[in-house]
């Protein structure tokens, strides 16, 4: 955990326009967040996929990999029991007329990872509110400022 | 090994309407480009503000639409049954790893070919000459597929031999590469999807519908027919495909499409990385508008086939009237013919066929000439390439690589499903890794990348030579003890062309880490540049990695 030096808590106050306006919308979540993501410099902070270092990648993470379990057992669930038990899958669906392990791989893999990727994307917007973070209103350069008194602003960065 | 040249079951002969088709279609591709064209990405910018959620799943629903999603894949479900079904799970799944793990580190990396990122992420032009050979390798490989089916279903139009067909196919996709390249035309590819969707779903909508097979929903109503298909078409593992090769197939596909070159450059004209996102998501469902209804159409080709024919269900896949390759290639089209529907009806759904196989193909000569001319020659062979002198070889390459691919269609070695799935075990096995391993751990280093590149084109080229050249080099056929077989018959069983990522893909990422951690850790400016690609602060349009790194680096305010 490397927190910003530069920063007093002076700055965390003044510059706390934000974490405020978390606060007052989101409750106080948001703002434990969002204060965690403006003290943090992703520029110095190791990337490793067994080992997250900022909260930030900790929380996504943990919505990665729930994802990709899920999608694992979508994908290979249905084949890996049809070799286990043939018997039970491949009887007929109701209605349909599906064999079920037909139904399950042609159809219900395919749709389960679409749904699942509409889920991840949702997952991900939620995530970066909680932390405070807007894709719209930053659609012009957010220059990393470097220095200055743009620090407190921006988050800093660590020298 | 090898697969029947021709469809027997097809009607051969020059159609005047399906003709024109063809060529309404792919000149609506060319002038609609070439309205909307802009100068340069700069301008994109200026003029489009970039592409939205929608339109950049459309249009990576085009770059899906080739041969293999339009024909070998029904083709497969109704050759190789619930086998098949290994396709259709490992063609769209995989965008799901695709998303959670690449999509947006990728935009924010801000390299979007393949040679482009390795070379940059591993500081190596080594690195980048093996990374654009594999690109080659890919557009070939692919490429094979598409001619095969495009001189298929064009004899459908124009009715020539099947040889003199390929040959004039893709004469028309050159052809076809020189005039958009002429045109300056930007390919939209929005479009383009819409009309080749069109084109496939009125064919599964309308043959549904008039033999009374489906109504509203083709996708789910082609379950009734089950008991009515031949055991066959739904049984799992039989014959050869074991539950093995149907894992090791699925897998395959799904690390090759999180590896494919064409698959990432999509995500060069997104807004933001939320963009990306969300593309992914939409570009998933325009698959699948795709991938829900090739079943329904192989079912339905299957029970016409048995129709038309006299045979039983059952004969459809064994005995002397059964089914060839090639037949199951164009099964798309086959079953409109076999519905009786008007020709140009026909004709509709094959030149959305030769129109997907067209624009793919042309897609992939352009990759492969950049591949050549500018990162292996202009990089590593000659630095002081003129413009000019790249742009010969870049011409160059597309004639031969067009030959080769040509010549290969003649006779090749699978169909045209299995073709494309030797080009994305191979992007799973060499590039996959690298992008995976280079995005997700900042300690892959140069050396790593090397070794594990160098290891995954191995394992490729061996599973290659070991399963499909057996059929066409003499001496080796003798080795192996006939010419459908394998040398090393245990590899071939473990490591199959078109599965060869589930065994490869696990050892290139030891080798990778295992050397990166032997040798020296990769400079700081690399691992800042991975840092800032999982970094959640928003990034520029035209911002990559690079450029943030490089201008919060100094110690010095930047001088803006």
């Amino acid at each position: 955990m490397s927190h910003n030096n530069s920063r007093s808590s002076d700055d965390a106050v003044t510059d706390g326009g934000r974490a405020t306006d978390d606060a007052a919308t989101d409750g106080g979540v948001a703002t434990t967040a969002a204060q965690k993501h403006d003290n943090t410099d992703y520029l110095s902070e190791e990337v490793n996929l067994l080992k997250p270092s900022t909260a930030y990648m900790r929380d996504h993470l943990r919505i990665v990999w729930t994802g990709f379990i899920v999608w694992a057992l979508v994908v290979f669930g249905p084949v890996t029991m049809t070799v286990l038990a043939p018997g039970v899958m491949t009887t007929t669906m109701p209605v349909l007329g599906f064999p079920w392990h037909y139904f399950l791989v042609a159809f219900g893999a395919p749709t389960g990872a679409l749904i699942l990727a509409a889920v991840y994307a949702r997952q991900r917007d939620k995530l970066d509110e909680k932390y405070g973070i807007d894709h719209d209103t930053d659609a012009e350069p957010a220059e990393p400022e470097p220095a200055g008194s743009e620090t407190a602003a921006d988050g800093g960065k660590q020298e | 090994m090898t697969v029947p040249i021709q469809a027997e079951a097809l009607d051969i002969s020059f159609k005047l309407l399906p003709a024109i088709i063809v060529f309404l279609m792919m000149a609506s591709f060319l002038i609609i480009g070439f309205v909307f064209k802009v100068a340069d990405t700069e301008g994109m910018w200026v003029a489009g503000r970039g592409i939205g959620n929608i339109e950049n799943g459309m249009a990576i629903g085009a770059n899906w639409m080739s041969a293999a999603s339009y024909l070998g894949l029904a083709g497969l479900v109704a050759l190789a049954g619930f086998y098949g079904l290994a396709f259709i799970v490992g063609w769209t799944t995989g965008y799901f790893v695709l998303l959670i793990f690449l999509a947006a580190q990728m935009r924010r990396f801000g390299k979007y070919t393949a040679p482009d990122f390795v070379a940059d992420r591993f500081n190596s032009p080594m690195a980048r000459a093996l990374a654009a050979f594999t690109t080659l390798l890919i557009a070939y490989v692919y490429s094979v597929g598409q001619a095969r089916g495009m001189g298929l279903v064009g004899q459908y139009v124009f009715g020539l031999d099947i040889i003199p067909m390929i040959v004039v196919m893709m004469t028309i996709t050159v052809g076809y590469l020189a005039l958009s390249g002429m045109l300056g035309a930007t390919k939209n590819m929005a479009v383009q999807y819409v009309i080749l969707i069109v084109a496939f779903l009125a064919g599964v909508y309308v043959v549904g519908f008039s033999q009374g097979y489906s109504t509203v929903l083709p996708q789910i109503e082609y379950g009734a027919l089950f008991s009515e298909l031949g055991r066959q078409f739904s049984e799992p593992f039989i014959g050869g495909n074991s539950y093995y090769l149907w894992v090791a197939t699925a897998f395959s596909l799904i690390v090759g499409t999180c590896g494919l070159p064409h698959v990432l450059v999509r995500f060069y004209t997104v807004e933001s990385e939320r963009t990306a996102r969300w593309s992914t998501v939409w570009g998933l469902f325009f698959i699948l508008l795709l991938y829900w209804a090739a079943p329904a159409m192989a079912a339905f080709g299957v029970d016409l086939f048995a129709a038309v024919n006299g045979i039983s269900s059952d004969a459809v896949f064994s005995g002397e009237q059964a089914m060839s390759g090639a037949e199951g290639d164009v099964i798309v089209v086959l079953a409109a013919q076999f519905a009786e529907l008007p020709t140009w009806f026909v004709g509709l759904v094959a030149a959305g066929a030769m129109a997907a196989a067209i624009a793919t193909t042309a897609g992939l000569f352009i990759t492969a000439s950049s591949a050549v001319a500018h990162d292996i020659y202009a990089e590593l062979i000659n630095p002081d390439a003129t413009q000019r002198q790249q742009v010969l070889i870049g011409r160059a390459t597309i004639v031969g690589i067009g030959a080769l691919v040509t010549v290969t269609a003649f006779n090749p070695p699978a169909l045209i499903g299995e073709l494309v799935a030797y080009a994305f075990s191979l992007a799973g096995v060499v590039l996959f890794p690298m992008f995976f391993l280079g995005l997700w751990w900042e300690n892959t280093n140069r050396q790593g990348a090397l070794a594990g590149m160098t290891v995954g084109l191995l394992l490729w080229f061996t599973s290659i030579i070991n399963s499909v050249l057996p059929a066409y080099v003499g001496f080796l056929a003798d080795v192996a003890g006939g010419s459908g077989q394998a040398l090393v018959p245990i590899y071939a069983q473990y490591v199959p062309p078109i599965g060869a990522a589930l065994v490869g893909t696990p050892l290139v990422f030891l080798v990778t880490i295992g050397v990166s951690m032997a040798t020296p850790e990769p400079p700081l400016e690399t691992k800042r540049m991975v840092r800032q690609c999982h970094s959640p602060e928003p990034m520029g349009q035209q911002q990559s990695a690079e450029n943030i790194v490089s201008d919060s680096g100094g110690d010095a305010p930047a001088d803006d």
